[in-house]
């Protein structure tokens, strides 16, 4: 086998000549090097601000501006900078506070209601476009599902300023380019309805891809067998192809639970002001301790804990759906 | 037939008419009878928005502020000549008015391109790494692939406020480190605009690469593993495999994966909300959003520009891909 180039490090004394030796001969050693040492470095990156959050959360305020988050070592006489921050005493206090302070479990009460809902909506929508873009052959296929493809594409921002106006209920709503009034909508903004519209749309689209990719394996036979036991047609989706694709409702669910948990840009619009009863999700409960505690960091860091726990859970949970899904369904769009 | 009509009729008449309706349907009226919901709603909250934004951004505020008056494309003409530089804010211009860095990064759009062409460079690099190492067989495989999946599950208001945690004057321990290696400002880090987009940059790859590097493993994962068998028996090592047999399979994945993150990354909004703010970091949905209730007609023709933007980088996505891309 040749030698590669890379192996040749400068000779030095000692078990590193020992190893670079014994790599020489076996390149396969460095290529196991190499990947654990990209693993290590990896994982490092990934999850250090999370122990940063933790190390911030278990700071008492006070100590929170005083001295260094790096400590000065003293190792066998020779002093350094210890390279991870540790916490400067220990105070889970901040847990309970960050509930005490602003009604954090409102917020997220609200985030989980506006996702919860979001999804049940994409799920059903989704299945029936699913079903026809997966099972039925008929002219126009392909462009609605390039227009569909399309208008997930655009950016929230191109939607924002008429649905914000439609949402205020101030004036009718007119047929674009005309000046002709069709009705005048409710007040939507600070209500639910207001983010679970924008965000059905949004998030729908690749509900649509995935649920095609699944809805489109089921064997026509299954369907023809239900239908002759009597169901309608409506009832043999609801029925027989989605039970039968349960992993991929599922996969659907769990991404568009997790895009609406995460949403900043309509979370933060149509809730105008960052109040739990005015339906703002957690958008609105960590921006608040950003503008009015602006000190009490331990907090913030607390509340981010306590916010990503859900997310956390739910990827360790269901990451093989997460993969899936994303590699199926983001891969087509 | 009779015994289903017979068995449903016990429910409501008017039920089962509609459903016998249905069911003689041909496939072409079922299949657009089941796409009315989508048609709904994706007509409710991105087609008709996306229309009515065009007819805004060809309005403008009159001089005392009582109306609307038709300028067709005025708006447009004034923001790529620099007139509609006073209404955004912090001294914000949407074209560079100069070729120093100041200057670019001053301006609404070359801070979102910078922002979208530095992240997703980044980010392919990253999420190929990564990739590379979640194809490989090991113990403990499901535990490093939750890990490096997780930033991607982050709120984007909780990844700001890591990252504002990280870098604030106050708490932030990175900044002085960095800043003694000429990266960031020493003090301010925050309210300094090339500082503030760094930070930016780098919140952006932690919370997406993993995004990426998803899609690049789904590009590895189906390369046909008898292919290095042959190169090992012709003798190849792991370099040349990876270079004449991963990379070209995986290369038109990794084109789509670049072109849909470049897609998402123009949006870029969040973020900068979070861990800066709007003025010192000016993207152009950040420049939408801090002009649509003043000014209408400035901010619908920001945010159309935006959507042709990227309404032109999907079309060539499409040309190149054909039929693939749907």
């Amino acid at each position: 086998m040749a030698t590669p180039t890379d192996t040749q490090e400068q000779s030095s004394d000692g078990p590193l000549q020992r190893w670079t030796q014994s790599a020489i001969q076996n390149p396969d050693k460095v290529y196991q090097a190499l990947f654990y040492a990209a693993m290590v470095f990896f994982l490092v990156t990934t999850l250090f601000p999370f122990y940063w959050l933790v190390v911030l959360a278990v700071t008492p305020e006070g100590n929170l501006l005083s001295g260094s988050f790096l400590p000065t070592v003293n190792l066998f006489g020779v002093s350094g900078t210890f390279p991870l921050p540790v916490p400067k005493g220990f105070n889970p206090g901040a847990f309970v506070t960050v509930f005490e302070q602003v009604p954090f479990h409102l917020y997220m009460l609200n985030s989980f209601a506006l996702a919860v809902t979001t999804t049940v909506i994409v799920l059903f929508v989704a299945s029936l476009a699913g079903y026809v873009f997966g099972r039925l052959r008929f002219p126009g296929r392909a462009l609605l599902m390039l227009g569909i493809l399309a208008i997930s594409y655009f950016p929230p921002a191109a939607f924002v300023i008429p649905l914000f106006q439609a949402f205020a209920g101030n004036a009718p709503i007119t047929i674009p380019f005309t000046s002709i009034p069709l009705f005048t909508p409710p007040r939507l903004l600070n209500t639910p309805g207001s983010m679970v519209l924008p965000f059905s749309a949004l998030f729908m689209p690749l509900s649509i891809f995935i649920l095609t990719t699944f809805y489109g394996q089921i064997p026509d036979g299954l369907e023809d067998a239900a239908r002759v036991e009597g169901t309608t047609r409506l009832g043999a989706l609801f029925r027989v192809i989605m039970p039968l694709s349960a992993p991929g409702v599922a996969t659907a669910a769990v991404l568009t639970f997790i895009a609406v948990y995460n949403e900043y840009f309509f979370s933060s619009i149509m809730a105008t002001s960052p109040e739990a009863a005015k339906w703002s999700p957690i958008v609105g409960g960590i921006l608040s301790y950003q503008t009015q505690y602006t000190t009490q960091f331990n907090l913030m860091a607390a509340a981010s804990i306590v916010g990503v726990l859900p997310v956390v859970i739910l990827v360790i949970v269901a990451q093989e759906r997460i993969v899936s899904g994303l590699t199926s369904g983001a891969l087509k769009e | 037939m009779s015994t289903e009509t017979g068995r449903e009729s016990r429910r409501s008449g008017a039920l089962v008419s509609v459903m016998r309706w249905m069911e003689n349907l041909s496939d072409t009226q079922y299949a657009y009878l089941l796409l009315v919901p989508v048609f709904v709603l994706l007509g409710v909250v991105a087609l008709y928005p996306l229309l009515r934004t065009f007819e805004l951004s060809l309005f403008a505020l009159s001089a005392d502020f009582s109306s609307t008056t038709f300028v067709g494309a005025g708006n447009y003409v004034e923001l790529f000549t620099g007139g509609k530089n006073r209404y955004l804010p912090g001294g914000t211009t949407f074209l560079p008015e100069g070729f120093g860095l100041g200057a670019l990064l001053n301006s609404a759009l070359v801070v979102t391109i910078i922002f979208a062409v530095t992240s997703v460079l980044f980010e392919t690099l990253i999420g190929l790494g990564q990739a590379l190492i979640l194809d490989q067989d090991f113990y403990g495989r499901r535990w490093i692939r939750a890990a490096i999946i997780i930033p991607w599950a982050v709120p984007v208001v909780i990844q700001g406020i890591i990252f504002f945690l990280m870098f604030n004057s106050n708490v932030g321990f990175l900044t002085p480190p960095l800043a003694d290696l000429g990266l960031l400002a020493p003090t301010n880090t925050l309210n300094d605009t090339a500082s503030a987009t760094f930070i930016i940059i780098v919140a952006d790859i932690w919370k997406t690469s993993a995004f990426m590097a998803l899609l690049i493993l789904a590009g590895l994962q189906s390369i046909d593993r008898g292919l290095y068998d042959v190169a090992k028996v012709a003798g190849a090592t792991k370099w040349q495999q990876f270079k004449l047999i991963t990379f070209p399979l995986i290369l038109p994945t990794i084109g789509v994966a670049v072109l849909f993150r470049s897609v998402q990354a123009m949006r870029v909004y969040g973020i900068i909300d979070t861990v800066s703010s709007c003025t010192v970091v000016p993207s152009l949905s950040c420049m939408v959003v801090a002009t649509f209730t003043t000014r209408e007609g400035t901010s619908a023709a920001i945010a159309f520009v935006t959507a042709a933007i990227i309404g032109i980088v999907v079309m060539g996505l499409i040309v190149w891909q054909g039929e693939d891309a749907i």
